[in-house]
């Protein structure tokens, strides 16, 4: 059974009777239980997925009308309910939580024969960008084992990398689907801000996270947009996008289109190699007929500090919440007082969501929050207007996903401010709300490097026909797992 | 400039026993060094925009049953109520 095909390559194999998904679906779990040992991108594998894919085989032979996914073997970020599934956040303070209710990305995905392989992993609470922060241990790159695979979404991309699954659902807050895309070499899109539900997606930072699928092609992107995107009465923060036709239009190119190359995010600390392939894949787009010139946004600079401070505050908040009472790790409450109980418990929570917690109780705190808090929600709101000037001469943006390499594992576990640093090229996208993509496009020393495209808010499909202009100029050799 | 006290105050109204508090004190005043990148930024006169969302737009609030009994699904409850340390 060859596995290394895409999300739409895959639905039209079963549709034309070529494979069974019941045949797909076994293979794909036989592969997780071989390779993942080296890998962990799961935390959970589904055991009733070959069953499941084999009912909607059993829906195609007696003509039922069957979803558009055909029983396509989609994994799940493990901070996305599933109904009557696990859903830790890789955390022990969700060690034993069972969803009791479907994410509407999940609804939507049932509703259309999607089969769940599993839950991935990711950083505690989706606090990182390594996948090193993971109560249950990190995940590895499945382009060089010894190397981070980026996050915190980094179990839904080593998933798509590695042929475990045709795609996967992560979430992005200052970049969680792209980065870890851009370390793995698959898609990985953070939609305009409303565009998927977050129903059933636990908080970290309302305000500027999304939803997002990863997958191998854009084209298998714009498939899932299609069935993901729209209004929902349980998120009111949702757009009307019309039932847009992500699909449609796709290979329509980008001749005469205007694209701005950031400054800010080829400046200082970008690696050589990184600089030298983004003026190639500028180069791949004039061939193909777009205009490229210069531009600079000057609060890029500030974006990283007022990302940080915003996000951290929302997740102190967020975080409020868990007091292991009513689900978590085991420990009696016997011999405690409530206050010192719950702060006892508490600690449990990884090094890296403790820091966030604190710095999310500092900078919005009496004293600090004019100096901190309501400077940077000054910063994003500067930022979001340079970007809304911008877009009126430039149809895209584009800049390196990431400005660094991937770095081994351990590297930078220790040092915050420098993982910090490696976000700059992509929170700019989620303060403003604006979509914007990652298409694996090079390797350098044999690890991958995604180059990302950001459109105007709203501009999601125009986005998806840009990005799929630069696939179109890329080939690279297969994931050596 | 961040102190040891400060942080130690924060950790507790966050709820949290913080045990290395050296290690906690160095890394999150990195951090908060950090932010104050936020202060060269220029961006005293600029406003706040915030997303006004009427009452209206709002789905309606009403019960919806839920087919399971949730309690039974927690670790720790007795009859309808969830078991919890005492207050004193």
């Amino acid at each position: 059974m060859n596995l290394k095909i895409s999300a739409l390559e895959f639905v039209n194999e079963v549709k034309n009777g070529n494979i069974s998904a019941e045949d797909f679906v076994s293979a794909t779990i036989d592969r997780i239980k071989n390779i993942d040992e080296k890998l962990h991108a799961f935390l959970q594998v589904n055991l009733k997925a070959v069953e499941q894919a084999s009912q909607v085989d059993k829906k195609i032979r007696s003509g039922e009308k069957v979803g558009a996914c055909f029983g396509m073997p989609i994994s799940i970020k493990d901070n996305i309910c599933i109904k009557h599934s696990k859903t830790t956040c890789a955390s022990k303070m969700l060690e034993n939580f069972v969803a009791p209710y479907n994410a509407t990305v999940i609804s939507k995905l049932k509703e259309q024969d999607a089969v769940f392989v599993g839950k991935t992993n990711l950083d505690e609470f989706a606090m990182g960008l390594t996948t090193e922060f993971s109560a249950y241990g990190p995940s590895r790159n499945p382009w060089n084992t010894d190397y981070v695979p980026g996050g915190s979404s980094g179990g839904s991309a080593v998933s798509v990398s590695a042929f475990e699954c045709v795609a996967s659902l992560g979430s992005d807050t200052g970049g969680s689907v792209r980065n870890p895309a851009s370390f793995c070499s698959t898609i990985g899109y953070k939609p305009t801000y409303g565009l998927i539900s977050r129903y059933g997606l636990i908080s970290y930072a309302n305000s500027i996270e999304q939803i997002g699928p990863i997958t191998r092609t854009v084209k298998d992107t714009a498939f899932l947009l299609n069935i993901l995107s729209g209004l929902d009465p349980n998120d009111n923060t949702t757009i009307d996008n019309d039932k847009d036709d992500y699909l449609s239009g796709i290979d329509s190119g980008i001749e005469g289109k205007k694209i701005g190359l950031i400054q800010e995010m080829i400046e200082e600390g970008v690696d050589p190699d990184i600089l030298s392939i983004t003026n190639a894949a500028v180069s791949k787009l004039e061939g193909l007929g777009a205009v490229c010139e210069d531009v600079s946004i000057d609060m890029v600079k500030y974006s990283v500090a007022s990302y940080y401070t915003i996000s951290a505050t929302e997740a102190g908040s967020n975080l409020a919440r868990y007091d292991n009472l009513r689900y978590g790790y085991d420990f009696p409450v016997e011999g405690f007082e409530f206050n010192s109980y719950i702060s006892k418990v508490r600690s449990k929570f990884g090094p890296e969501v403790i820091r966030r917690m604190i710095l999310g109780g500092f900078v919005p705190s009496t004293g600090h929050a004019g100096k901190y808090f309501l400077k940077a929600l000054k910063v994003k709101n500067k930022l979001t207007k340079e970007v809304n000037d911008v877009f009126k001469k430039f149809d895209y943006l584009i800049a390196p996903t990431v400005p660094i390499l991937p770095f081994k594992i351990g590297e930078k576990i220790d040092d915050p401010v420098a993982l910090f640093q490696i976000d700059i090229n992509t929170v700019m996208s989620n303060l403003t709300g604006i979509p914007s993509i990652s298409v694996p496009f090079a390797l350098s020393n044999g690890l991958p490097v995604g180059m990302q495209l950001l459109a105007k808010q709203n501009e999601d499909k125009s986005l998806l026909q840009a990005a799929r202009s630069l696939e179109t100029t890329v080939q690279l050799p297969e994931v050596p797992i | 400039m961040v102190t040891e006290e400060e942080i130690e105050r924060v950790a507790k109204l966050m709820k949290i026993d913080v045990h290395d508090h050296k290690e906690f004190v160095e890394k999150v005043h990195a951090m908060i060094d950090f932010f104050d990148m936020l202060d060269s930024a220029g961006v005293e006169d600029e406003e706040i925009i915030m997303r006004d969302l009427p009452l209206s737009s709002l789905r309606e609030d009403k019960h919806i049953p839920f087919e399971d009994r949730l309690i039974e699904k927690l670790k720790n409850y007795k009859g309808s109520y969830v078991r919890a340390p005492k207050m004193v």
